[in-house]
């Protein structure tokens, strides 16, 4: 128990530090790298949570995936990102009392955290014991089952995204030579080859 | 026919006033003119069956106002007074109606003018034969826009446009008190029926009522209240300003509204109501006391002008003072005498004089005329005539009209009544001395025209001539005809029941010392003389004289500084009022906070709210936070309150 | 509760799935010249999922686990929705043509929005509501950045985007905080929860979870204080999906908005009505003030829009049935009037570029007499003159305010409706009585010019409909399945 509570505040700190870490880092790739960090301290306390799934999904999807390409994006594009923060400071003063009105405003709201009594007879869809089957399979019945609605409703959500990444980004430019392998593979040797046969010594 | 003789002349006026520019002068002319010489022998008739017979009526024509317990009906009484009165209109108007035919031939807009002189004879034939308050207030009214209108003819002209503006606002206020009189007898007796309040007079006579913080007797209140319109209708002392400016009027106006008829409403309002006067002996003081000053300062005035019209107005001004100092000492019959009598010669003055303008070319002023009489003898043999009848030279009508009414005030054995007499007295020297005056620097004399202007001096066309005839008839014979009637031993069943007199103020008339009787006319004959002599026999006299009494002359000449008083009491302070009013009350005030500020407002706001589109992507998303914060705090103090 | 019921009950949007995926194929394989057909033919399926929401079940239906709900409401907003899709569609084909917007994709991301705003308006879950409106949001973002080539449409994209996210993120944590509260994320459930709550208050957190709820739907409905977007994105965007975005989006999440507010939260009608009330009333300011500098048409369309929707939210702050009954008819009257101003605005060129300054229509009554009277009608109508279509907007949900007794919200509603009045009219003022420039092309175009029609006759002659169709009482009934549950 004392090492599981040991574990949640160690990574409950390191991802607030690290956080804390992303917006404040000068450099943007050692802010990406702190934003990984972060990730990888959230997909550690999914597994003190006993959601082992959504920890892997997190780490190969948001570490592997997102945040690579976040670095990437960083390294590639040339933000200067001293400029961008100039004005920050000019803004500071009312944005951190509009910022800590609603940190104090939260902190009431949660001080005065009360149950709803109903909770547990309209608590939605519980699921089967975690002990009985594992994470992926508990997921996947109610995904397929109760869920499929949402589910095919966010599948949609994805689809949308990727045709407009493609609509947005995609061009044609007639005038880069690109490589067609078919038609490479497909072509006859005749018609790329001449052999000629040169006799020894006379020179071409 | 009763009826037909008051619309008569309201359908001349919406015929020639609508379609008399489309179908020509002379058409507008025809229409207006014999539908009112129908009305005027219509009214000889009726004259003749009210006055003679004794066939008073009442014709109701419809209920017009029913709310509560106000009821008003439109209805025409008939009794001798309107007779009387609508006798003296409709003859008069006639006259004038046919007079304007040549006087206004050149004029550019004649329909509008005969639709005007239509439509006012027809208010005020509607204020003579009014059965109550509210109708009376309709002709009453009415005359005053027509007046207005007809002040204000020829509208290109400033001077004319002032004297509108100052005829119609100085009626105003006269109305204003007219109107609190009607109000107040609404509130006393609950009714506006003559009849109704006539029989209430004497239980409410010496009863007070509150009025303006004070107790006060109801009659005397509401009669000074009335007299109040009576005033500035009848262009009395105070209220008189209007009247000598409204000769910016074409003459014919000036001769049917301002001598003949709408001045004289005021008397005939007072006459009118003599069942409420007769209840109210202050009221009649008070009416007799402004009525004698009006008579003696009017004609004072009328010595000094120069304006062959202006002296003919004061003229008007002073003799209306004497019908109401007849009316106040109680002889409302004297008063309606000289009332028809001033009527037909003061008619015969103003036309005669316009034919003399007329002849001039539109010379107004008496110093650069003279002389005229070999050129226009008729005029000239008209204008002596009412000159008489207005000096009141025996067996013209003047004489017997003025003569009964400085007998009722001597009559009267009080001290206003003698007050009365004494300045009538005065009045009838001044008024030969005027009128003389008029006629020897008009007429008589070597002639200050120039040459040229007096080479073109023509006698009028018959069409102007022919009405002065008849009107100088009036002025020669109405006095012996009527006085019997009138005045005399047949009054009672002449006025049958229209006139109420508590005392017999013309029956003692008729019996005051000779003196009484031949002192005005011994005045008269002293004026004329007096007038002969510095005008013809030492024309040097008069100039000498003005520069002897120099400060008297001035202000006599400046007519008592009234307008003057008035421009610095009344008008300037109200000018600065309505300009500041309009300057910083409703350009900066009103219209800046209202129209123009708020338009004002709009635009700024709309610059503000555009500046805070200011295209940034952080500022956007810092106002949603911004929104966020303030609804949840609003919340959460909502929450725990 | 089986899938085949379930997926009845979804027709519609299964079908506009399907058709949208099937034309995006068919889009892949025959490339940009098929842009054209397939616009046409995304049209069509608009038109036959409008057939299937009217043939679809009477009463309310629920289907795949109390996630989705089919009732006369969802039904009505559905219909107008789709029309108003199918009518901007159809107003974009030729302006794609010429405009060299030659993406097939177009039609399928409009037809994928609409999906995602049928699934809004039919969401009996906050998780549903919030897919459907990502999908929306998703598909709107792209095609407000379809100019990939023009700076302006790319900002408005971009800005959208991240204005959307940020909104998405607020209304996110808000259903967090309301399931934290409650407990449950479904309609029914919270419905049931706060029924049972409401004597004794429902907890601070529900309460600040739905402003925060509050805030994210009104950033899709471009209420103030979250409009910011609205003005840029519409004068950035291409004109088609201008008029697009004033239309359908801003009837799907309005539906969204009554019937999250009115269904889940309406017993807790007495502490939201005040926050609607706020927005309801900045909004209607605000539009009206900051649309007289506008020299943009769009702009200005973008302005009016904003005050337009503060106008429907006063129906909602009535939070009675009459408010949602003038909330229907407000949309409808809306959806009409938009259009066909966006239909004149797509007729402004001259030398075949798109002119968008207010001043180049001085005197169109001169040179384009049909479309000066159209676009004046138009104007007439938004200002509220009756007896155009705008009027009965107004005086329904001015009514239900009044019932309600709000009548601080309607008298400050009317004033700002008088400064609405003012730039509306200017435009009229400009048109007929300004000296006239050069002439715009002509023809207009076969597509514009009969639309420009269709929705002038209606606005001009409402009054007369609102008799002939029954459209009141449908309002009428669509409102009423709101409070029957």
């Amino acid at each position: 128990m004392i090492i599981q509570a040991f574990a949640f505040y160690l990574f409950a700190l390191t991802a607030i530090a690290a956080g804390v870490m992303v917006i404040s880092a000068r450099n943007p790739v050692h802010s990406v790298l702190f934003l990984i960090l972060a990730f990888f301290n959230a997909a550690g306390l999914f597994i003190l949570l006993g959601a082992e799934f959504i920890a892997m999904i997190l780490v190969i999807v948001y570490v592997g995936a997102v945040a690579v390409l976040f670095l990437f994006v960083v390294m590639m594009l040339d933000i200067n990102f001293a400029e961008l923060r100039e004005g920050f400071l000019q803004y500071l003063p009312i944005g951190a009392l509009v910022g800590i009105i609603l940190v104090a405003e939260l902190m009431l709201i949660f001080g005065s955290w009360v149950i709803n009594p109903e909770a547990a007879q309209i608590i939605a869809a519980p699921s089967a014991a975690p002990a009985e089957i594992t994470n992926t399979h508990a997921l996947g019945r109610l995904i397929y089952t109760e869920y499929i609605y949402l589910f095919q409703a966010a599948g949609l959500v994805l689809l949308v995204a990727m045709i407009g990444a493609i609509v947005l980004t995609l061009r044609k430019r007639p005038n880069v030579r690109r490589q067609r392998i078919s038609e490479q593979i497909s072509r006859p040797v005749e018609d790329v080859i001449e052999i000629k046969d040169v006799p020894t010594g006379s020179g071409i | 026919m009763f009826t037909a003789t008051i619309f008569l002349p309201l359908l001349g006026a919406i015929i020639a006033g609508f379609f008399g520019n489309r179908l020509g002068n002379r058409f507008a002319q025809l229409v207006s003119v014999l539908p009112m010489l129908a009305s005027a022998v219509f009214s000889c008739v009726i004259l003749f069956w009210v006055g003679f017979q004794g066939q008073s009526q009442t014709i109701h024509l419809f209920t017009w106002i029913d709310v509560g317990t106000l009821e008003i009906s439109w209805a025409l009484r008939f009794d001798t007074l309107t007779a009387v009165m609508v006798f003296v209109v409709t003859v008069v108007s006639a006259m004038v109606h046919v007079y304007s035919i040549g006087y206004m031939a050149q004029d550019p807009h004649i329909p509008r003018f005969m639709a005007y002189l239509s439509l006012f004879t027809f208010f005020m034939l509607a204020l003579v034969t009014a059965d109550n308050f509210v109708q009376m207030f309709f002709g009453w009214e009415g005359v005053g826009l027509c007046s207005y209108l007809l002040i204000g003819f020829w509208f290109q002209r400033p001077s004319a446009n002032a004297a509108a503006i100052k005829a119609f606002i100085v009626n105003r206020i006269g109305d204003f008190g007219f109107m609190l009189g009607i109000f107040g007898v609404f509130y006393a007796f609950g009714s506006l029926d003559f009849d109704t309040v006539f029989d209430a007079v004497p239980g409410v006579a010496g009863q007070s009522f509150n009025f303006l913080g004070m107790n006060v007797d109801i009659v005397t209140t509401l009669c000074l209240l009335l007299f109040i319109g009576a005033m500035g209708k009848s262009a009395q002392i105070g209220l008189h300003t209007w009247l000598p400016d409204a000769m910016e009027g074409p003459t014919p106006v000036s001769a049917l509204i301002h001598a003949a008829t709408m001045v004289t409403a005021g008397v005939f309002m007072v006459v009118r109501l003599s069942p409420m006067y007769e209840f109210a002996p202050i009221a009649l003081t008070v009416i007799v006391f402004v009525g004698a000053s009006t008579a003696f300062f009017a004609a004072t005035i009328g010595l000094t002008q120069w304006d062959i019209k202006r002296v003919i107005a004061y003229s008007t001004c002073s003799q209306l003072g004497y019908m109401f100092f007849a009316v106040g000492v109680g002889a409302y019959p004297a008063a309606i005498f000289h009332l028809m009598t001033h009527a037909f010669f003061k008619a015969l003055l103003f036309l005669g004089s316009g034919s003399v303008i007329h002849g001039m070319h539109d010379e107004q002023d008496m110093r650069r005329m003279g002389g005229l009489f070999p050129k226009m003898k008729v005029t000239a043999a008209l204008m002596w005539i009412g000159s008489l009848s207005l000096a009141g030279v025996p067996l013209f009508a003047g004489f017997y009209s003025k003569d009964i009414i400085l007998e009722s005030a001597f009559a009267a054995h009080t001290g206003m009544g003698l007050y009365a007499y004494w300045l009538g007295i005065a009045v009838a020297l001044m008024t030969a001395f005027y009128s003389w005056r008029l006629l020897f620097l008009t007429f008589h004399g070597k002639t200050r025209a120039d040459d040229q202007t007096f080479d073109e001096v023509h006698e009028s066309p018959p069409v102007i001539i022919a009405p002065l005839l008849v009107l100088a008839l009036g002025a020669i014979f109405s006095g012996w005809l009527a006085v019997e009637y009138f005045v005399g031993d047949q009054m009672k069943e002449f006025w049958g029941g229209s006139i109420l007199m508590l005392n017999n103020v013309i029956e003692e008339a008729h019996h005051v010392p000779d003196w009484v009787v031949w002192l005005p006319t011994g005045m008269a004959a002293i004026g004329i003389a007096a007038a002969w002599v510095m005008y013809m026999a030492m024309p040097g006299l008069p100039k000498q004289l003005a520069t002897a009494i120099r400060p008297v002359y001035r202000f006599v000449f400046r007519k008592w500084y009234f307008d003057e008083l008035y421009d610095m009491i009344f008008v300037r302070p109200s000018f600065y009022l309505g300009h500041g009013l309009w300057k910083s009350g409703d350009g900066d005030v009103i219209d800046g906070v209202g129209p123009d500020g708020i338009a004002a407002a709009t635009r700024n706001i709309a610059g503000r709210v555009g500046r805070m589109q200011s295209g940034y992507l952080y500022h956007y998303a810092f106002a949603m936070l911004i929104g966020i914060v303030g609804f949840a705090t609003w919340f959460l103090f909502g929450f725990f309150q | 509760m089986n899938l085949t019921a379930d997926l009845m009950i979804a027709s519609p949007e299964l079908f506009v799935a399907i058709a949208a995926m099937f034309l995006l194929i068919f889009g892949v394989f025959q490339g940009n010249q098929s842009t054209r057909l397939v616009s046409w033919l995304g049209v069509g399926v608009m038109f036959i999922a409008a057939i299937l929401v009217l043939a679809g079940p009477v009463g309310r239906v629920v289907a795949f686990n109390d996630l989705f709900v089919v009732d006369g409401f969802a039904n009505f907003a559905k219909i107008l929705l789709l029309l108003g899709a199918a009518l901007t569609l159809i107003l974009a084909v030729p302006f794609n043509a010429r405009e060299g917007i030659p993406q097939f994709e177009y039609p399928v991301l409009i037809l994928f929005a609409v999906l995602g705003m049928m699934m809004m308006v039919s969401a009996n879950d906050l998780i549903s509501l919030y897919l459907g409106i990502e999908l929306q949001s998703l598909s709107l973002y792209v095609l407000a950045a379809i100019r990939r080539d023009a700076v302006r449409s790319t900002e408005a994209g971009l800005k959208y985007f991240v204005l959307g996210a940020l909104s998405s993120g607020i209304l996110l944590y808000g259903m967090t905080l309301v399931y934290g509260f409650a407990g449950s994320t479904g309609f029914d459930d919270l419905a049931a929860v706060f029924a049972e709550s409401a004597g004794d208050g429902a907890p601070i957190g529900v309460i600040v979870g739905l402003v925060f709820i509050i805030a994210g739907l009104a950033f899709k409905v471009s209420a103030v204080p979250f409009h910011m977007w609205t003005p840029d994105v519409y004068e950035g965007a291409p004109t088609p999906i201008t008029a697009f975005f004033a239309v359908a989006p801003k009837i799907a999440a309005m539906a969204l908005f009554v019937r999250v507010m009115l269904e889940p939260f309406g017993d807790l009608f007495d502490q939201w009505q005040q926050v609607i009330w706020f927005i309801s009333l900045a909004s209607m300011i605000l539009g009206s003030f900051a649309a007289i500098n506008q020299t943009n048409i769009k702009r200005l369309m973008a302005y009016s829009s904003i005050s337009n929707m503060g106008f429907v939210l006063v129906g909602l702050a009535a939070g009675n049935e009459t408010g949602v009954q003038g909330v229907l008819l407000y949309l409808t009257i809306y959806l009409f009037m938009n259009v066909g101003t966006f239909a004149c605005i797509l007729a402004m060129r001259r030398q075949g570029r798109m002119v968008e300054d207010i001043d180049q229509l001085a005197g169109l009554s001169r040179t384009n007499p049909k479309m000066a009277l159209a676009l004046a009608i138009f104007m007439f109508s938004m200002a509220g003159i009756p007896p155009l279509a705008g009027f009965f907007g107004k005086l329904y949900v001015f009514l239900a305010a009044i019932e309600a007794e709000l009548y601080t919200l309607a008298v400050i509603g009317l004033l700002t409706s008088v400064v609405g009045a003012f730039y509306y009219l200017r435009i009229v003022k400009l048109m007929y009585f300004d000296d006239p420039l050069d002439a715009f092309d002509q023809p207009v175009g076969r597509e514009i010019s009969t639309i420009v029609f269709g929705t002038s006759v209606v606005t001009a002659l409402f009054a007369i409909i609102i008799l002939v169709f029954p459209l009141l009482d449908s309002a009428a009934n669509a409102a009423a399945t709101l409070f029957a549950v």
